[in-house]
């Protein structure tokens, strides 16, 4: 257990743990480049360098172990010269494309460049070394040669984490660039991770690309619906369009967010999503369109089967629940998902693609109801008229569904999701637009926060299974989502 | 901290107490411009706006409506960093960007909106351009309109180059104090600018 | 047939006096709706502006003239707007309050000697009552109300505050205006103001018209700040104050506002005929007899009887004319005075001065009597 003091304040840390990371704890900021938490260190970058006692130059904090008796200072005049001239080495063949530049606003050149040096340039533009400027180099990426500061993230990334190695750093010295390798590209599946760790603008979203500058974007914390395992992220959004998610690294979960995690929010802007409801391929307005649905349960009532879906949060599913049990009063009703759960890729993306077969589970255990098989073999039987379940979800029972004929009613978020054959559709807001819980794999409850509004009219479908109630004489008493909630055990 | 300022009213003698006279010497400066005005209603200095402008004095250094500079094919100097919109305090600019598809400078601005009826004429937007694409030289006062749509300026109508070169525009960068070698309308096309450097040296690499 | 020649003289003077009053009251209407766009005019001449301009119809704007149509065509269009928590009955009839009055005086005003028609003696004036200024103080003491009910409807603090200045400032200044027509009344003899005019067309020293003004020049400056203080305008707009609580009509919109704006700029045209009929020999020309002029000194030019009514007419329309400009001029040249400055002005100077011209009047015509 070393003890060292770092700008005067002592600290003892574990055995191994670097100057940077102990300063860490301290609450000492060390600008770095190439170090990352979660990448092996490298220490190429020369931004993190510290002065310690009694040795005879300056120490990089990622890659120095803490040794006992150490004194560190992060903030004399030496280290300082050291950051001014490394950052004047960077800019030095840097190009003046900040106004182009959708790095600009988050750029690790920008602002180290604002608290370690405003120091004028002292190169003419003309010197600059030109390289090669957008070049596409995956389905998600750009990547400019010239912004690049060969602090190796990309390459440590994809080796280390992705294992799939397709950057590499090609050439020697001032020639150096970071290239793909022979007949590689950028499609690990993870690929958008590296426009995140990149420090400057040298690789960028395609998907984000000239949308918007990242200083008008407000951050929402929420949760990732694309599979089982519920990784937080963070919405950035603004003026009521979601532009990009981001990882919200936590211990738990994740670190990094996979590239079909990142692009679920396009769901919710795009042009098939609904803001009314659909009867036989018409679109209706919502009012006609849930009295339609109503009679149609009416005529139906004990033959109405009602399937939860683990695409729904906790809260919706047991309106759902409520809805069969206290409104329609039917037997056959079904909360029981099962699916194998686990890291498919040992990175994050999960085996089960809903996220929430956990949670279904908890409102099965409340409420009850039928298995799923059960509730296939009397579809096939010709004992339910009617099937009120979410797009996604029915398509679970689509075998049955088609063999008997039965007619489907279903909640959809966009018209792309509607399985044919469906009698009616009617909207619900979706995860972006209105809050949600939700169980991941591990058991761990996550909370959704809506970056965005839903469109006009468009209701949280506890509040749209309640109107249905309502319309077909029943109360269920939902004034909100925790009203939903109510008997439900959460852990 | 409120700071006191002693002013030192001297008190109305008994003449000017009793008003009368102060009236009357009030009363007849304003009669007097009234019926100078009646009477050659040629000579107020007041003029019908916006039908009738003045001539700007020849060394007028004033913000005017806006334009936006163009490179010599027309395409618009512009890079929609939105570095102005982000500078504007009355929220007027509007900007959407797209990706030219050849190789060249790579953003420009699809919509450019000014909202005049919006705009308080402060420059904040040309100080903060860093192309230099956005002035103010136009010397144009915008007029009233009778709708909204009228005061939008887009990108179209923003687009132009003044019809006597560069005067305004150097005499812009003189006061900025910047030693700009070329003159901004003599900015080569987009074809060649930002990236002619680059371009030509991949050409030598044999890269590209 | 029997029926008219019973009641002919009934219905021929129901007749006249409805034509009378058609007349005089519609020009009165017109004329003010002309001040209205006077007051913007003459402002911003005196401003060095060319003033409003923009009303035109079929491309022909005259200058602005028909602005005042224009202002007209909007008040009605706008929304009638009544608060919620205002009584509704006393908000309604506030408007009214502040109108009727203001119309119902020019009955006493007489704006002509007499006309001849078909051997009938027709009097220029309404209604000749024997105590006309009586009627005219009476009558206009009552217009408080419209102040007042209207700033009390509303329910609403600005207006109840601009209410009650007003009704402070118009009790207060109603006692002057009624003291400083006391002079008049004793020279005259008379509370009539046809009366008044007649002894005004004689001559004073031989060749000096004998004017209320010459009798009484202090009077008529009393008066005069006193008038403008009960017309509720700059200097004394205390209960509109424009710049601090609007007014207690805050709370009107449409045509109940315009009610209340119509009110103040008839007032104008009041005081202005009053001042004309009581201190400038309201219809008499210098020197116009019944027949034609009579100079002072022997050269004398005959007339046409209808000649001298119309330009006896005429004076009494220019006279008018002048203090409308006046008044206008005033207006915009003053500045407000602090509430406590008006009620200070009132109580501490105009009253005592006015109870002294009484006095002095008093004693000069007790020694000249002797």
């Amino acid at each position: 257990m070393p003890k060292l003091t770092i700008d005067g304040k002592s600290i003892e840390v574990e055995k191994g743990t670097t100057l940077l990371a102990a300063a860490q704890q301290l609450g000492v900021y060390i600008p770095r480049y190439c170090y990352h938490p979660k990448l092996s260190i490298s220490g190429n970058c020369r931004m993190c360098m510290v002065e310690v006692e009694k040795a005879p130059k300056l120490l990089t904090a990622c890659s120095t172990e803490a040794a006992e008796g150490m004194i560190v200072s992060t903030t004399s005049d030496k280290v300082k010269a050291a950051r001014r001239d490394v950052l004047e080495f960077l800019l030095i063949n840097h190009p003046l494309d900040c106004p182009i530049c959708d790095q600009a606003g988050e750029c690790g050149l920008q602002d180290y460049y604002m608290d370690y040096s405003l120091a004028p340039s002292r190169f003419r533009m003309a010197d600059k070394v030109r390289r090669e400027k957008r070049r596409p180099v995956g389905p998600h990426l750009v990547l400019d040669k010239e912004r690049c500061i060969l602090c190796t993230r990309c390459v440590r990334f994809c080796s280390e984490v992705t294992k799939t190695s397709e950057l590499e750093v090609m050439e020697r010295a001032d020639h150096s660039y970071i290239g793909l390798k022979e007949g590689k590209a950028l499609d690990n599946g993870y690929s958008l991770n590296i426009a995140d760790i990149c420090p400057v603008g040298a690789f960028t979203s395609r998907d984000f690309r000239f949308k918007s500058r990242v200083w008008f974007l407000k951050k929402v914390p929420t949760v990732c619906l694309g599979c089982a395992t519920g990784c937080l992220i963070e919405a950035h959004h603004n003026e009521n369009i979601i532009y990009r998610l981001v990882p919200r690294p936590n211990p738990d979960t994740n670190t990094w967010l996979c590239d079909h995690g990142r692009l679920t929010y396009k769901s919710v802007q795009a042009g098939d999503r609904l803001s009314k409801g659909v009867i036989k391929n018409g679109l209706i307005d919502l009012e006609p369109a849930l009295r339609e649905v109503a009679s149609r349960i009416d005529e139906a009532r004990t033959s109405v089967a009602i399937l939860g879906s683990p695409w729904l949060s906790i809260e919706d599913n047991a309106a759902l629940a409520r809805l069969a049990k206290d409104g329609v009063k039917t037997g056959s009703y079904c909360f029981d998902f099962n699916s194998e759960q686990g890291i498919k890729d040992g990175i994050l993306i999960n085996k089960d693609s809903a996220p929430n077969t956990s949670g279904v589970k908890a409102v099965g255990a409340a409420h009850g109801g039928i298995k799923l098989a059960e509730l296939s073999r009397r579809i096939t039987a010709g004992e339910i008229k009617l099937v009120l379940t979410e797009a996604r979800a029915a398509g679970l029972i689509k075998q049955a569904l088609k063999s008997a004929g039965t007619r489907l009613i279903v909640f959809a978020a966009n018209r792309g999701e509607i399985p044919p054959d469906t009698y009616a559709t009617l909207p619900y807001a979706s995860y972006f637009e209105t809050p949600g819980t939700f169980i991941n794999y591990q058991g761990l409850r996550r909370r959704t926060e809506p970056p965005v509004k839903a469109p006009e009219g468009v209701k949280p479908l506890w509040a749209v299974v309640n109107k249905l109630a309502a319309y077909s004489g029943d109360s269920l008493r939902l004034e909100s989502a925790e009203d939903a909630l109510e008997g439900i055990e959460l852990k | 901290m409120i700071s006191v300022k002693k002013v030192n009213n001297k008190p109305l003698n008994l003449l000017e107490r009793i008003y009368l006279r102060e009236i009357a010497r009030g009363i007849a400066v304003t009669t007097r411009h009234f019926f100078t005005n009646l009477l050659n209603p040629k000579g107020m200095p007041t003029i019908r706006y916006p039908e009738q402008t003045r001539p700007l004095p020849g060394n007028a250094n004033l913000r005017t409506r806006h334009r936006l500079k163009m490179r010599s094919d027309g395409s618009p100097k512009c890079v929609a960093c939105f570095m102005c919109q982000t500078a504007c305090p009355a929220y007027c600019i509007h900007i959407e960007a797209a990706e030219y598809t050849e190789n060249t400078v790579e953003k420009y601005p699809a919509v450019f909106d000014i909202d005049l009826s919006r705009c308080v004429m402060c420059g904040m937007c040309v100080e903060a351009c860093p192309e230099d694409a956005i002035a103010m030289d136009t010397r144009e006062i915008p007029g009233g309109a009778l709708t909204r749509e009228e005061m939008i300026m887009t990108k179209e109508s923003l687009l132009r180059n003044l019809p006597d070169g560069s005067a305004h525009a150097q005499s812009g960068n003189a006061r900025s104090g910047y030693d700009l070698t070329t003159p901004s309308e003599e900015e080569p096309s987009r074809k060649g600018a930002a990236n002619r450097l680059a371009n030509e040296y991949l050409k030598s690499r044999g890269e590209e | 047939m029997e029926f008219f020649e019973a009641n002919k003289d009934i219905l021929l003077f129901t007749g006249i006096a409805g034509a009378k009053i058609l007349a005089f009251l519609g020009a009165v209407m017109g004329f003010t709706a002309l001040m209205t766009l006077a007051e913007r005019k003459v402002s911003s001449l005196m401003q060095d502006r060319i003033g409003p301009n923009r009303a035109s119809v079929f491309g022909f704007s005259f200058n602005g003239l028909f602005h005042p149509i224009a202002d007209a065509i909007k008040m009605i269009m706008k929304e009638d707007f009544v608060p919620g928590r205002a009584q509704k009955l006393l908000f309604t009839l506030a408007p009214f309050f502040a109108l009727v009055p203001v119309l119902a005086l020019f009955a006493v005003i007489p704006f002509g000697d007499y006309v001849m028609i078909y051997g009938y003696q027709v009097e220029l004036q309404i209604a000749d009552l024997p105590l006309g200024l009586f009627f005219i103080l009476a009558l206009s003491g009552l217009a408080i109300y419209g102040v007042f009910l209207g700033g009390w409807a509303s329910k609403s603090n600005f207006a109840l505050l601009g209410a009650m200045r007003g009704a402070a400032q118009m009790v207060s200044y109603e006692v002057v205006l009624g003291l400083t027509l006391v002079g008049l009344m004793m020279i005259y003899g008379t509370a009539s103001l046809q009366d008044m005019v007649r002894a005004q067309g004689s001559l004073l020293l031989g060749f000096i018209p004998a004017w209320g003004i010459i009798y009484q020049p202090f009077a008529f400056i009393l008066f005069m700040t006193a008038a403008i203080a009960e017309n509720k305008r700059t200097p004394f707009d205390l209960v509109e104050g424009e710049s601090e609580i609007i007014g207690y009509f805050m709370e009107y919109s449409s045509m109940r506002f315009a009610a209340f704006m119509f009110a103040e700029f008839i007032e104008i045209v009041l005081i202005s005929m009053l001042a004309a009929t009581l201190f400038f020999g309201g219809w008499q020309v210098p020197y116009l007899y019944d027949t034609g002029f009579l100079f002072p000194g022997g050269p004398a030019l005959p007339m046409n009887h209808y000649l001298v009514a119309a330009l006896q007419a005429g004076a009494f329309t220019a006279k008018t004319v002048f203090f409308c400009w006046f008044l206008l001029i005033v207006r915009w040249t003053l500045p407000r005075f602090r509430f406590d400055q008006l009620m200070g002005l009132c109580w501490k100077a105009l009253l005592p001065l006015a109870l002294l011209n009484i006095l002095i009047t008093g004693a000069v015509l007790t020694i000249l009597a002797r």
